[in-house]
């Protein structure tokens, strides 16, 4: 292993070359428009905090940026976009109490007073506040991206043989929710 | 609760995911739809997630993809600095080991050949001496050319120990 391959321009201060970077900076910026209302409609909606949206979804793409991997194209970078994301949330519930995601109250994790007034028109916002993050999570991935159970496994390290089940009940949840609170229902 | 998805599912859900749901569906289905709480609820939600998703997507404020773009190189290069720096630190820190203890060896050796500020060394009980004078040849234990040997060879194996440390953390 050469110094050169191991430290690019690190000592030199010269600009990173092309060749060693997953996608240069054009090829980035177009990702980037691409990916990044849904990213952060992911981020905004399963964490009820447009604010930490904002945060999480610019260290998501810094961190899609730092990680040496393999250019496999777009829809592989989304997934893993999206599984940093996952893992920072994630990071980011557990931190304050120190306990597993599982074990904090719905309550605790409900959505923001301030997401709470930006969903107050929209039909889906209050009932999403009222789920655990995990079924957030696989209902946004399932639903709102269009993800199979393969990659939604893939996002949020959960085994493939349990995303259709989690996903099954958490979806009669939330259209129970739903239904309560549009009881007249939609037209199908 | 029961786990009975109905095996109309698929057929909804590729409607919905085309955004055809319900121009492109026929009233056979529709029904279907209306019928069956499985086929209801997941009409019910993707469409509500479509929705959501819309309009969280026209609220997001995007930043700029440079900014980014930047930190993300910067971050990527301050791994790379401290990923070459990792192997590095470990063969310095192996090579001061080596060093203090040649050096402690030294003091031993020395304080048995006459250095009286060091003579109190000599005094240590014998299990805690070393006997290196056994090392090298009676030509140069008996003068002081053993000196002269003795510190280069011990920098060498110092500096070698070091290199071999890294080397090897580095393959790592």
């Amino acid at each position: 292993m050469s110094w050169e391959s191991v430290l690019p321009n690190a000592l030199s201060g010269g600009a990173p070359r092309a060749a060693e970077l997953p996608m240069d900076s054009d090829a980035f910026a177009g990702f980037y428009e691409r990916s990044a209302r849904s990213l952060w409609a992911y981020l905004a909606r399963v964490s009820g905090d447009p604010a930490l949206a904002d945060d999480f979804a610019q260290e998501s793409y810094v961190r899609y940026l730092a990680a040496a991997r393999p250019d496999e194209g777009e829809v592989a970078g989304r997934r893993y976009l999206f599984r940093i994301a996952t893992n920072l949330l994630r990071d980011h519930w557990r931190r304050p109490r120190q306990a597993s995601i599982e074990e904090i109250p719905e309550e605790f994790l409900a959505a923001s007073a301030t997401s709470a007034q930006a969903d107050s028109q929209a039909v889906l916002g209050p009932a999403l506040a009222q789920l655990r993050p995990r079924d957030r999570q696989l209902l946004w991935l399932a639903y709102a991206e269009g993800y199979s159970h393969r990659e939604i496994a893939e996002v949020t390290g959960l085994a493939a043989a349990s995303i259709r089940l989690l996903l099954f009940r958490a979806r009669r949840k939330i259209a129970r929710l739903l239904r309560e609170q549009n009881p007249k229902g939609g037209e199908l | 609760m029961s786990f009975s998805p109905c095996n109309r599912e698929k057929e909804v859900a590729e409607l919905l995911a085309r955004g055809q749901w319900p121009q492109a569906c026929t009233p056979e289905l529709r029904a279907h739809a209306r019928a069956c709480r499985s086929c209801g609820d997941l009409v019910a939600v993707i469409l509500a997630f479509q929705s959501a998703r819309a309009q969280a997507a026209s609220a997001a404020k995007l930043g700029a993809p440079g900014a980014l773009w930047w930190r993300g190189q910067l971050r990527r290069r301050n791994a790379a600095v401290e990923r070459v720096g990792r192997p590095i630190l470990g063969a310095q820190i192996f090579a001061l080991c080596i060093c203090a203890l040649a050096a402690a060896a030294l003091a031993v050796s020395q304080a048995r050949h006459g250095l009286h500020w060091l003579a109190w060394l000599a005094q240590l009980p014998q299990p805690l001496s070393l006997h290196l004078d056994a090392l090298w040849p009676f030509s140069l234990s008996s003068s002081g050319a053993g000196l002269l040997v003795l510190i280069p060879v011990l920098a060498t194996l110092a500096l070698l120990s070091g290199l071999v440390v890294y080397l090897a953390s580095e393959k790592q």
